[in-house]
């Protein structure tokens, strides 16, 4: 073998590896993986190629997807739950053109599930991987902007601010104030941003079948919730955590209650409500019987006693 | 195998081909027209893509209609696929093919001040001529200097250093390459290795590094910088050949350095203090403000927007701009979730038999999303 | 369109790699590596010139070395591999990084030959388990002292590897030996 122009050296021009990335990117983010499934809820540094979509639209998320997908994959990509979403539409072509992995909207169907701001409502299975797509890796940039001392904090397993931050609220308006991104402490060692999914959904990561793994892209963190992980979302004993109150919504095109709701204003001035999780509510609307949810009819969390009724501070 | 959802995919597709189709057609003579007229602009799209391809450059300015950021991410984004060769040995200034280098801390230097190429002290008037169809069908000639000026000069901190101004340089231990922290494959902590700072300033967006800069030149700083050397050069990619082990040029790259000095110097060493920042592609806006905040973030408290991990992360283009445009995704998901959190303050507070102002008027606080 | 070449080295890898994730994340099941040297092609899919391994083993270390990884003394060394655990192994096991509070992430990742499904039983439980897993492993009880040494996070993460069955207990798992 002679190598003795760099242009032998070099590989043609238009000739991208499998799933894009080259072999030593996918084999690091494979190390990272396989170090954050060890420590759960640790943001492990990774470098964090930039990729042809633009950095903060799931590039992170997307790094993880194809350094797991294969051409027998099945792949699900949803936002805001949304298969249909533009950015879902083209994250999953994206995947598919690098990979040849097969799509599906079917939350049960799919070995790979990359969202942004969602879990189905259908209870995941074991050795389903969810790939959740992370703006901000680091729960405590709100109390604490500099990233080495935030470092130094979980190190150090130092909350009191976070709690101090949720007293405050209390104090002031009776209840916790964080919509998305509920910080919640998993396996009681870190305290981790489950990624901007709302309330309604952080329960789900609690002693699930599957496998969840959070990457951001821009911020160069991949963490992970294995399965079968304890996920408590920060709460005081006296207060509990409140998920969205959507008892009284009804979807609009299935009559469903109970599940996650977009709320559309409507021009009388009223609001109408239908189902976030479109491949969810794509089953109801066909007449297959989906799977078991999270939330059963009557709004029951899967894991009794979990979700506390409310109360809030006189 | 069957396929999710259709209708969002044709809607990216056809907006996709709309853009195109405003943009005019993409040909071989755009690129090539791109590349060889517009230097500047391919130095600067270089720059923060950290590839250095002319060609490639212009495509992915022809290929964006000339959206930076865009243009900047395709680089990028084709950079991510390509394997690393080999090494370059390092350039010194001393090796430095220069076409211009000017100090403004001395009247005159040994090697002298060299002008070169430059619109310094052009008037700046719109060529109207050339919309007229009257200008002259040639540029002036450039007078040729009856001694040809040399390829290379010394350094001016040299004579510094010499002069006992400034510390002399650390030594240098032998180093692997393959050990220099490398800004694209490792993780940035802070303080930064010397390497990854460097290399982020030689990367970062332009219009970012001269905000923060002129941020610390106009008050915000400790420092006055004197710009003690600004250079434009050619470098040349000096490698090994991988079989016969020979070093070799592999050809060579436009390049750019600043040094800025204060005499504000550490309590420790006094002297003059250096700050320094290189580039691909000729930006002198970009290296000088860059050297001045290398000075900056070597003081022992910066401003906040001075420190490392501020200018580091805030001035990279492609994070920057990315997380920009994000937010024209949809958040109603997320909204939905402050909502709710809104109305129980509402029902709580405002609600007819809670009529109950909150403790204080303050905004509500909580993490962004 | 086609999509790019998935080779026979990435489909290997690939296989590999996900027996090792699903290893890692239901502690003590077993998951099966694809066919060929199972410790040579853990080395293939998780070494390449960015990391550094250890082993004692003289004909392990020249196929791993093709991967382009440096190899260090085992205090250093980030992927250890040792065909079985012996006296030898220990004393090197011993030096293994274990990372600290700050960056637990430093810590060293073991690859150990061993029999699976005979000799101690251990009774794990924590993160991937449901309740509790039982799983046999034939390996000097030593090992699980040295491993008992470091608290959480800090700690290696073991795969036991025995043919093409690979049993993974990362650090978080929480065990418990059986008098034989």
């Amino acid at each position: 073998m002679s190598h003795s122009t760099l242009a032998a050296l070099a590989t043609p021009r238009a000739d991208y590896s499998y799933a894009f990335l080259d072999a030593f990117a996918r084999r690091e983010l494979r190390r990272r993986t396989l170090k954050a499934i060890a420590i759960p809820g640790y943001q492990v540094p990774y470098a964090s190629r930039e990729l042809p979509i633009a950095r903060g639209w799931g590039t992170g998320g997307l790094q993880v997807s194809l350094a797991l997908v294969g051409p027998q994959s099945v792949v699900k990509v949803i936002d805001q739950g949304a298969d249909d979403s533009v950015n879902a539409a083209n994250l999953r072509r994206f995947i598919t053109r690098m990979s040849g992995a097969a799509t599906t909207t079917d939350a049960l169907q799919a070995t790979i599930l990359q969202s942004r701001h969602r879990i189905p409502e259908e209870i995941l299975r074991e050795y389903q991987t969810l790939v959740l797509q992370v703006p901000d890796p680091e729960p405590l940039r709100a109390v604490q902007s500099d990233s080495s001392r935030a470092h130094q904090m979980h190190a150090d397993a130092d909350y009191g601010q976070m709690w101090l931050v949720l007293y405050e609220q209390l104090v002031r308006y009776r209840q916790y104030l964080q919509g998305a991104s509920y910080p919640s402490l998993v396996n009681g060692r870190y305290v981790i941003s489950p990624s901007p999914i709302p309330r309604w959904d952080t329960p789900k990561l609690h002693q699930a079948a599957h496998l969840t793994l959070l990457a951001a892209g821009r911020e160069k963190r991949l963490y992970a919730v294995p399965p079968y992980t304890d996920v408590y979302p920060l709460e005081f004993t006296d207060v509990p955590f409140q998920v969205e109150d959507q008892r009284d919504w009804r979807c609009r095109h299935t009559g469903v209650q109970h599940k996650f709701m977009n709320e559309l204003p409507l021009a009388d001035g009223s609001a109408g409500y239908e189902l976030s999780d479109s491949g969810y509510q794509q089953k109801i609307t066909a007449g297959t019987a989906p799977g078991a949810t999270y939330y059963d009819d009557q709004g029951n969390f899967y894991h009794d006693g979990y979700l506390k009724p409310p109360v809030r501070p006189e | 195998m069957y396929v999710a959802a259709k209708g969002g995919e044709e809607a990216i597709q056809q907006a996709e081909q709309l853009y195109r189709h405003l943009n005019g057609p993409l040909t071989l003579e755009l690129v090539r027209a791109i590349e060889q007229q517009l230097p500047y602009l391919i130095d600067r799209v270089m720059g923060e893509g950290s590839l250095y391809a002319p060609e490639l450059a212009a495509l992915a300015l022809a290929q964006t209609g000339g959206d930076l950021y865009e243009a900047v991410l395709l680089l990028r984004a084709y950079r991510s696929t390509q394997p690393r060769l080999a090494y370059a040995q390092p350039v010194t200034p001393a090796t430095m093919l220069t076409v211009r280098r000017i100090s403004a801390a001395f009247k005159d230097i040994p090697g002298g001040q060299i002008l070169g190429p430059t619109l310094d002290y052009s008037h700046r008037l719109l060529r109207l001529d050339v919309l007229d169809g009257t200008a002259p069908a040639e540029t002036a000639p450039v007078a040729l200097a009856a001694d040809p000026a040399p390829a290379t000069y010394p350094a001016v901190a040299d004579w510094q250093r010499g002069q006992q101004l400034m510390p002399p340089l650390p030594p240098q231990p032998p180093l692997e390459p393959a050990d220099l922290p490398d800004i694209t494959a490792d993780n940035v902590l802070f303080p930064a290795p010397r390497a990854h700072r460097l290399q982020a300033l030689a990367r970062a967006d332009t219009g970012g590094i001269l905000s923060l800069g002129y941020a610390s030149m106009r008050g915000y700083g400790l420092i006055h910088p004197t710009v003690n050397e600004l250079r434009l050069g050619h470098a040349e990619v000096q490698v090994t050949h991988p079989i016969t082990g020979a070093a070799f040029s592999a050809g060579r790259v436009r390049v750019s350095q600043a040094e800025v000095v204060t005499s504000g110097g550490s309590k420790e060493a006094p002297g003059l203090t250096i700050g320094f920042a290189a580039t691909l592609g000729w930006n002198e806006v970009k290296v000088i403000a860059a050297s001045t905040l290398d000075m900056e973030m070597n003081q022992p408290e910066p401003h906040p927007a001075h420190t490392e991990e501020f200018v580091l992360y805030h001035t990279e283009p492609v994070e920057a701009s990315g997380f920009c445009i994000h937010f024209k995704l949809p958040h109603y998901v997320t909204f939905a979730s402050s909502l709710d959190n809104l109305r129980k303050v509402i029902a709580t507070f405002y609600s007819a038999d809670q009529p109950a102002q909150p403790a204080a008027a303050q905004p509500m606080k909580q993490a962004t999303p | 369109m086609t999509h790019p070449a998935f080779t026979p080295a990435e489909a290997r890898q690939r296989d590999t790699f996900l027996a090792l994730m699903w290893a890692l994340s239901y502690p003590g099941r077993t998951a099966t590596l694809p066919a060929g040297d199972a410790l040579a092609g853990i080395g293939e899919a998780l070494l390449d010139l960015e990391t550094t391994y250890y082993t004692p083993d003289a004909a392990l270390a020249a196929l791993l070395a093709r991967s382009g990884a440096r190899r260090l003394p085992p205090d250093r060394a980030a992927y250890h591999f040792y065909p079985q655990v012996d006296a030898a192994a220990l004393a090197d096991i011993a030096l293994a990084a274990v990372g600290s509070m700050l960056y637990p992430d430093d810590a060293a990742t073991l690859i150990i030959g061993c029999r699976l499904h005979s000799g101690a039983a251990l009774r794990l439980t924590g993160p991937g388990i449901p309740g509790e897993q039982r799983c046999q492993v034939a390996a000097a009880p030593e090992l699980w002292s040295l491993r008992a040494r470091s608290p959480f996070p800090t700690g290696w993460d073991v795969f036991l590897v025995d043919g093409l069955q690979v049993v993974g207990l990362p650090r978080s798992t929480r065990l418990h030996v059986d008098a034989l």
